[in-house]
């Protein structure tokens, strides 16, 4: 019988595995408990709420029966970085604030967000749709459209993407990032508005400077390369030829303690806020790094990255005459506010500069066909892959007064891969409103 | 306003009740003294060694209950035991003999001891007393009765003001015409908890907690009935008073060793009768062919099974030191696992498979244990080989479940969703969302629990089995027979493994596997066998005038003087 007792002891192995396995059912619960509650929150709470767009269109809903997002697949792609998911993997996602969130959980009772929380947002979906199908499935990249003068996110796109109900299929690498906020690239010769910006402010008789392109130039034994050869040019030629060889001497020129006044100045180097989500902050060099480095920094590459929706803002602060509307992403009661990021005159100086880009070098006839046009290509030469692509500009169109940020990650030339996508969402754009 | 404040003071009432249960039960299960029994004396030289069991091992091994160290004595060299009819005879073990008794060697029918028969144990002399029922009374006046410290009366008080509060909570949530059916389903368990609670006064017995922790159990589940199904709570009414009925027969059954020995082949046919049957003219549902139709009642067998696994598995201990005997049972479990293997039902497979290994450990020695652990590892093989297809897909989907919310994540999703609402106290009994979904009242009655009564209530639950649990192993040392330690602790195995793996299974640490909450979960079939699973555990209870399952006062056919009794 003594025997017996202590083999007895293996039921008491069984009893301690389950004392463990309710140990981890209570911390899971402590660490889950209010997501969980959160994620059927109109079954649990008796109300739930919407996120719509600004047609009212539905991209995700809290209920218990009924599907938690849009009907349609397409629209769940498209917005999947706006909505986000029940695991929040995005990290971007707006789902959690209409199904309560943390905030309105209460452990002893239990009870979450009681009252409907509605998300009105300011994206156009149809926007992110042809956004989404026209960067494709296959490629990544990002794009986002604003409207410069109220501040209103009317496009807020990333791929490759997922849909949040369908759990099976194989995720893409990197699906869960969303390319507009949570990730920042090298910007190439986008960049170069940022040294033109610091240029028209710094450098006197900026714009009546000559520079000469022959495909090579030398910085302290360092060789600059340009993507063609340009000979004498001016500085509005320049920008437009997108030269490498002119914006190194520009970037000299301005001296790096400027150039990283005013890269700070527009935001690049901050953890920006949309609608209280947290963007990612973008890199310039800040250590001294000598001429060369310098000059390679002025034109969007050495350690520059930027984020699309960093980028978007500065090219919002042009387009409106150096006044930055905030952006939002969620409709707002309240009047919009702004501040003055830029100089007025340097905002028109470079408005003025971007429209003849597109007239003197983008082919706007075949390219954009009727669109009132201020924009500039990039180019991001990476080493061993595939350039970055990038178009940023705005409509210079009061009737639709958007900005716009178009980035193709490994997608090859500017102009002839971001251009066409940035084209088919601000045609669709045009027509929408 | 007044209805508002009364809901919400019953929630927190509720679970203060819940806890209360659980610890007055806890302490005074696991806490109080807990004094063997002492029925005869084995002398070693100068040295009176008690007998604590009904049956005994002698050896030279520091685990013999009955030591005698000796040169020429085995490490276990025989096995006393003792018979309903106060009868004590003599084993060896693996027939290896060597023991002699009035100069005649032992035969595998063993000897029988009079009062004061000499053992010669290879040359070891020594001398075996009975004890008189006079002196037996007089040891046992000496132990704690069960039930002293924590009288089970009030606990049982708690628990009907529990009740009670639950009638009220449900009076706010279901509709008026129900009502009364609701409030009558509780007062059946009530009722139910009360009679027994008398019938054991009145027959002189204290220990009464495995009750209260199985009847708040079956209040839970009646909660959840209520919530569920209101309509057919009276066919849970009716299984509840059948299940303990069903109980206290069993119990009263289990109190004879011999006519529990001599059904035993019986139950092994039935088992496998039952099973075969099931295979053949069983309807599927879930996925599993473990439902039986008979004259429009259904049930499951596999669940009277496990009753009768464990009555055929548990052994004395004299049988246990010969190894055929084993192979019997080893045989018998294949069959079993097998059996439920073909049906599909896997959950029931695994914890029959968890059973086994349990009561096979308890009985082998060191010989067999490799031979069960090759056979062990056969049988999984077997009900891995087996495996269904959706039995594939729910292994898939653990740990995935959020990923998969309205397909094969649909049940667990809504568990933990519920279960999290409901906070620690609850949303109120009846006033929860989960009870609307399918198969709420079985394999989700976790999260109805916490939902409804809260974090803290669903804890008590799992708590109530554990408590049991290590009752049964606390038990299993001082029980009269090998027979009731291994069945108690095989049907507390099963219990737990049963519970883990649907509280578990619910909140996704475990894959679903569709089980019942013991207790809990409705379902006749189900509810029946752990209360039968019960009285093992009561079986094994030999704390002084707490178990009705266990024989009061010894009959000793020659009952000695006092004068005889050793105390020289």
């Amino acid at each position: 019988m003594k025997k017996i007792g202590r083999r007895a002891l293996m039921l008491f192995l069984i009893a301690v595995m389950i004392l463990g396995g309710t140990g981890v059912y209570i911390f899971r619960f402590i660490v889950n408990g209010p997501a969980w509650a959160a994620y059927f929150s109109r079954a649990n709470s008796g109300a739930g709420g919407e996120i719509t767009d600004r047609y009212g269109e539905i991209l995700a809903r809290c209920d218990a029966t009924s599907a938690v997002f849009s009907d349609d697949p397409e629209t769940r792609a498209a917005c999947y970085h706006v909505t986000g998911d029940y695991w929040d993997r995005t990290g971007t996602g707006l789902l959690r604030r209409v199904t309560g969130g943390p905030s309105s959980y209460d452990y002893v009772t239990g009870t979450t967000s009681s009252t409907p929380v509605n998300l009105p947002l300011n994206l156009d979906a149809e926007l992110n749709r042809v956004a989404l199908r026209a960067i494709g499935r296959d490629r990544k990249g990002a794009a986002m459209v604003m409207n410069y003068k109220t501040g209103e996110i009317l496009c807020m796109a990333s791929a490759p993407t997922v849909d949040p109900l369908d759990g099976q299929t194989i995720v893409p690498d990197g699906a869960f990032i969303n390319r507009c906020l949570a990730a920042t690239f090298t910007p190439g010769s986008s960049f170069k508005l940022v040294t033109a910006a610091a240029a028209i402010e710094t450098v006197p008789n900026i714009e009546s400077r000559s520079f000469y392109c022959e495909k090579e130039y030398d910085i302290a034994g360092v060789t600059i390369t340009c993507s063609g050869t340009h000979y004498t040019q001016n500085f509005r030629q320049a920008l437009a030829n997108s030269c490498n060889i002119a914006f190194a001497q520009i970037a000299v020129k301005v001296g790096q303690d400027e150039m990283i006044r005013h890269v700070e100045n527009y935001g690049f180097l901050d953890n920006l806020n949309l609608d209280g989500i947290t963007t990612s902050a973008g890199k310039y060099p800040l250590e001294f790094v000598g001429d060369p480095e310098l000059a390679w920094s002025g034109i969007g590459q050495s350690t520059d990255l930027v984020s699309p929706f960093a980028m978007l803002r500065f090219v919002a602060t042009i387009a409106n005459y150096g006044t930055l509307v905030t952006p939002h992403l969620i409709e707002q009661n309240e009047p919009a506010e702004s501040q003055q990021l830029m100089k007025a005159d340097t905002a028109s100086a470079l408005r003025e500069l971007m429209l003849n880009n597109v007239t003197a070098h983008y082919e706007p006839d075949r390219n954009f066909p009727g669109l009132a046009l201020g924009a500039k290509t990039g180019t991001a030469e990476l080493e061993g892959q595939t350039s970055h692509a990038w178009f940023v500009g705005f409509l210079d169109d009061p009737d639709h007064p958007y900005a716009f940020v178009v980035m193709i990650e490994n997608g090859g030339g500017g102009l002839s891969v971001a251009g066409p996508v940035a084209n088919q969402i601000l045609q669709s754009a045009v027509l929408r409103s | 306003m007044f209805q508002d404040y009364m809901i919400t003071f019953s929630r927190y009432l509720i679970l203060f009740l819940s806890v209360c249960i659980i610890i007055r039960c806890l302490r005074s299960m696991l806490r109080e003294k807990y004094e063997p029994e002492i029925w005869a004396y084995i002398r070693c030289g100068k040295e009176m060694i008690p007998v604590h069991h009904w049956e005994a091992t002698l050896g030279r091994s520091a685990s013999a209950d009955v030591r005698i160290y000796r040169d020429g004595v085995s490490r276990i060299h025989a096995v006393l035991k003792r018979y309903d009819n106060g009868v004590w005879k003599l084993y060896d073990v693996f027939g290896k003999k060597k023991i002699w008794v009035n100069g005649q060697e032992i035969g595998p029918s063993g000897f029988r001891l009079e009062n004061g028969t000499q053992i010669n144990m290879n040359g070891v002399r020594i001398r075996f007393y009975n004890i008189t029922t006079t002196k037996h009374n007089k040891l046992e006046s000496g132990r704690t009765a069960a039930g002293k410290k924590f009288s089970p009366a009030f606990t049982l008080f708690e628990l009907t003001l529990l009740q009670a509060l639950l009638v009220l909570q449900h009076t706010y949530s279901c509709s008026a015409d129900l009502l009364y059916l609701i409030a009558f389903g509780f007062f059946m368990v009530a009722s139910m908890q009360w009679i027994c609670y008398f019938s054991m006064r009145i027959i002189n017995r204290n220990g009464f907690e495995p009750e209260i922790l199985s009847f708040f159990l079956t209040s839970l589940g009646m909660s959840v009935a209520a919530s569920y199904s209101p309509e057919s709570i009276m066919k849970q009414i009716i299984l509840v008073v059948i299940s303990v009925v069903c109980f206290l027969l069993f119990g009263l059954w289990l109190r004879k060793l011999n006519r529990i020995s001599a059904l035993r082949t019986l139950a092994a046919i039935a088992a496998v009768a039952f099973l075969a049957l099931n295979y053949i003219a069983g309807t599927v549902s879930g996925g599993a062919r473990n439902w039986l139709e008979i004259g429009g009642i259904t049930f499951q067998p596999s669940e009277l099974v496990k009753v009768a696994y464990i009555y055929v598995g548990a052994s004395t201990l004299d049988r246990l030191y010969h190894s055929k005997n084993l192979f019997v049972f080893i045989a018998f479990s294949a069959v079993c696992v097998l059996a439920l293997a073909l049906m599909g039902d896997f959950g029931t497979a695994l914890i029959f498979f968890i059973c086994f290994l349990i009561i096979s450990f308890m009985r082998s020695g060191s010989i067999a244990t490799v031979l069960l652990a090759l056979s062990g590892a056969a049988m999984a093989g077997a009900f891995v080989f087996s495996v269904r297809p959706y039995v594939a897909q729910r292994f898939a989907s653990w740990g995935h479940v959020w990923e998969d919310v309205y397909n094969t994540g649909y049940q667990q999703t809504r568990c933990m969703s519920a279960a999290a609402s409901g906070g620690l106290i609850g949303k109120g009994a009846g006033a929860g969302w989960l009870k609307n979904i399918v198969a709420a009242n079985t394999d989700m009655v976790f999260g109805v629990i916490c939902e409804e009564l809260g974090l803290i209530v669903g804890l008590c639950a799992i708590a109530a089995i554990l408590v049991l649990a290590f009752f049964a192993i606390r038990s299993a040392q001082s029980s009269r027979s090998a027979y009731y330690s291994i069945a108690a602790c095989a049907a507390m195995t099963i219990l737990s493994v049963q519970m883990a793996l649907n509280v578990f299974g619910s909140m996704d640490l475990l894959p679903f596997t569709g089980v019942t909450f013991p207790f809990v979960s409705t379902g006749g079939t189900s509810l029946i066998s752990c209360w039968l699973m019960l009285a093992y555990v009561k079986g094994a209870d030999t704390r002084r005038e707490s178990s009705f399952a266990v024989r009061p006062i010894p009959v000793i056919e020659t009952d000695l003087s006092d004068e005889d009794a050793p105390n020289d």
